[in-house]
């Protein structure tokens, strides 16, 4: 037999009291689970909502009369005017922002998996057309960059873009024209299918027709010419100013503007808070402590005669120690991994009531860190208490029943 | 002579508080003794014992243990005497509730760091000698406070101690199981045991082969009374 399954008969026998008092470890390790799993859940959600105010950066002819705005607002009124870029621009582009981004993530020692393209880039060729006698945007896009870019719209009716030859309508396009899906409509001289309705974005893309950037170009005589790229970088970390100074020393006849980061700001918020409410939770973690050294030392009171005949019986201070110690572990990976069961239950709960619709998972990658945690708080807590009870001497261990 | 205390006293609190519990006590033991030490409730009895056995340290005087002081020995130095030198053997049996009578007889070896396969051969031995080999796998609340009491006694003799200090072993037994204390304590002692023993009752004290008598901290009388025997 072995010192710790003699500590262990002894957990075992004192189950109730173990558990109450792994009850500050408990509350310390909840409250940290809670507040990263609700963290974590809501920084997914924030950058989910982030993704919809637009790409990270916007390139425009170096010369333009067009006054673009975030989400293009002033598109209304633009006289679309006669610059351009030339789309042989495109791979260039492609390859400064990627090798940038890359050397971003490296840079910052940040994870990433290299699949050859990493920024979504998407170009667009604004054109007016009269369809059925009114006046409406035609916008060519790059139908596969441009889902991946703008991936709040949703299709209301029909389907999306898959052909040269189809057309994806804004929805109040789609009732001005007073179309169906499957209509033929007419642009320029080509004739294209109306393939599917999106539905209400808010935004100018309400008001728009897309069709595939080569039909564009076709229909309205401008092969090669494209009005903006949008690129939009993937992560918050990603250095965008720097893709934009990249492609303004590289590329010749464009100007690449980095959106105001909204993200970096959001998320830096988010980070404030979190430190905020991890420093809440340390704090109770402390007074989970100053909780578990004042039960253990109650529970030494109570087993004063079991120290006194462990160490008649020939116990050292070490060995005294240790089986205080086994107790500790033994507070720490309970209190570890209820910690960790219900501060998951808790963010639940209670992730929901902070942030709308956000979706809670719990992380498994957590139990490990609770019970790290855990067990280094409750051996904190013990080393106090077990000290204490080392040192009581059997005389008066067994005078004080 | 395997235990000598010369000049002993253990006085508590201090002022007008003061105690003498151990009032310049002298006394020798010699290998295979088997002394009784009787005296009234409060007379200094058990503290003669701590402090004889290294539980308790004295005031003053010296407690010499086979040629070697004692009672200024630090912590560490005392654990190798508690765990070889002296057992002891308590009122109240002082068992540990959670471990079976098997495991209470092993815990000295545990903490000694025997290996598993000795420890047991040995607890099961001392068992067998104290007579409970049936009940090695109960717990202390499933044994009478006789079998108790003999597991306390196995315990105690499991590390093969030279001296063996029992306070009061048969104070809380029925006549009867404090008779099978008292031969345990007989036979022991025939086996060539040093035995120093408190007890209240005179007819388990007359087993003894020396007789202490104990008053306010003194002894008043240390006879020899093999007579009896
Ligand atoms: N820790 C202590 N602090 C103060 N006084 C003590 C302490 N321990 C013992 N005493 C006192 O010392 C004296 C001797 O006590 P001790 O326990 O040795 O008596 P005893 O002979 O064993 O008595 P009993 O037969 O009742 O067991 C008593 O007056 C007691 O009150
Ligand atoms: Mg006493």
């Amino acid at each position: 037999m072995k010192l710790y399954q003699v500590a262990l008969k002894e957990i075992i026998r004192r189950k109730i009291r173990v558990m109450y008092t792994s009850l500050g470890v408990i509350i310390g390790v909840t409250t940290i689970v809670a507040i990263l799993t609700i963290a974590l859940a809501g920084q997914i959600k924030i950058n989910d909502e982030l993704n919809k105010y637009g790409p990270n950066l916007m390139v425009t002819p170096a010369i333009s009369d067009i006054s673009m705005s975030l989400g293009g607002l002033s598109m209304g009124t633009l006289a679309v005017g006669e610059n351009y870029i030339q789309d042989n621009v495109l791979p260039k582009v492609r390859q400064i922002t990627d090798d940038l981004i890359r050397k971003g993530f490296k840079d910052r020692g940040i994870p990433f998996e290299d699949v050859g393209n990493i920024a979504t880039i998407a170009p667009r060729l604004y054109t007016n057309a009269d369809i059925n006698g009114k006046k409406v945007i035609v916008v060519g896009i790059d139908p596969a960059e441009e889902r991946k870019l703008r991936i709040w719209w949703n299709i209301a009716q029909g389907k999306y873009i898959e052909k040269e030859d189809e057309a994806l309508l804004g929805t109040h396009a789609f009732g001005a024209l007073k179309l169906n899906v499957g209509d033929t409509l007419l642009i320029g001289k080509k004739e294209l299918t109306v393939i599917g309705v999106l539905e209400e974005t808010a935004s100018i893309d309400d008001y728009q027709i897309f069709i595939p950037l080569k039909t564009a170009q076709v229909a309205f005589g401008k092969e090669g010419s494209i009005s903006t790229i949008d690129i939009r970088a993937l992560c918050n970390a990603c250095p965008v100013e720097d893709v934009a100074r990249g492609i303004n020393n590289e590329v010749a006849g464009v100007r690449a503007v980095a959106v105001k980061q909204i993200a970096s700001a959001e998320m830096g918020m988010m980070e404030k808070t979190n430190n905020f409410l991890l420093v809440l939770a340390g704090i109770t973690m402390i007074v989970g402590c100053l909780g578990v050294i004042n039960t253990m030392m109650t529970s030494i009171h109570e087993r004063v005669r079991e120290i006194g005949i462990m160490k008649a019986s020939g116990a050292s201070q070490g060995q005294l120690i240790q089986v205080f110690l086994f107790e500790a572990i033994a507070i720490g990976v309970i209190g570890g991994i209820i910690g960790y069961i219900v501060g998951t239950i808790a963010a639940y709960i209670i992730g929901p009531l902070i942030f709308k619709g956000i979706v809670i998972r719990f992380v498994l990658e957590y139990l490990p860190i609770s019970l790290v945690l855990a067990i280094l708080a409750s051996i904190f807590a013990s080393i106090y208490p077990s000290f204490r009870a080392s040192r009581i001497k059997i005389a008066d261990a067994f005078r004080t029943l | 002579m395997i235990l000598e205390a010369k000049n002993v006293s253990k006085i508590y609190g201090d002022g007008t508080a003061k105690v003498f519990a151990l009032d310049n006590i002298s006394l020798q033991v010699n290998e295979g003794d088997y002394i009784a030490v009787m005296g009234p409730s409060g007379s200094g009895k058990t503290t003669l014992l701590n402090v004889l056995g290294g539980l308790d340290r004295p005031t003053k005087g010296e407690i010499i243990l086979d040629g070697m002081r004692i009672d200024n020995l630090n912590e560490n130095a005392l654990v190798n005497i508690r765990r070889g030198k002296i057992a002891y053997v308590f009122q109240e049996y002082h068992l540990i509730p959670s471990l079976t009578a098997l495991e209470n007889v092993m815990l000295p070896l545990i903490f000694s760091g025997s290996p598993d396969g000795t420890q047991k051969q040995r607890a099961i031995e001392m068992l067998g000698k104290v007579g409970l080999s049936r009940r090695a796998n109960h717990k202390p609340t499933e044994l009478s406070g006789g079998e108790q009491q003999r597991v306390s006694v196995a315990r105690a003799l499991v590390n093969n101690p030279t001296l063996i200090l029992a306070d009061e072993p048969t104070g809380n037994l029925d006549y009867n199981s404090g008779l099978e204390i008292q031969r345990l304590f007989d036979q022991l002692n025939e086996e060539g045991h040093t035995i120093l023993m408190v007890t209240h009752d005179p007819e388990k004290a007359s087993h003894a082969k020396r007789l202490i008598l104990f008053k306010d901290g003194k002894i008043v009388e240390d006879k020899n009374q093999d007579d009896k025997k």
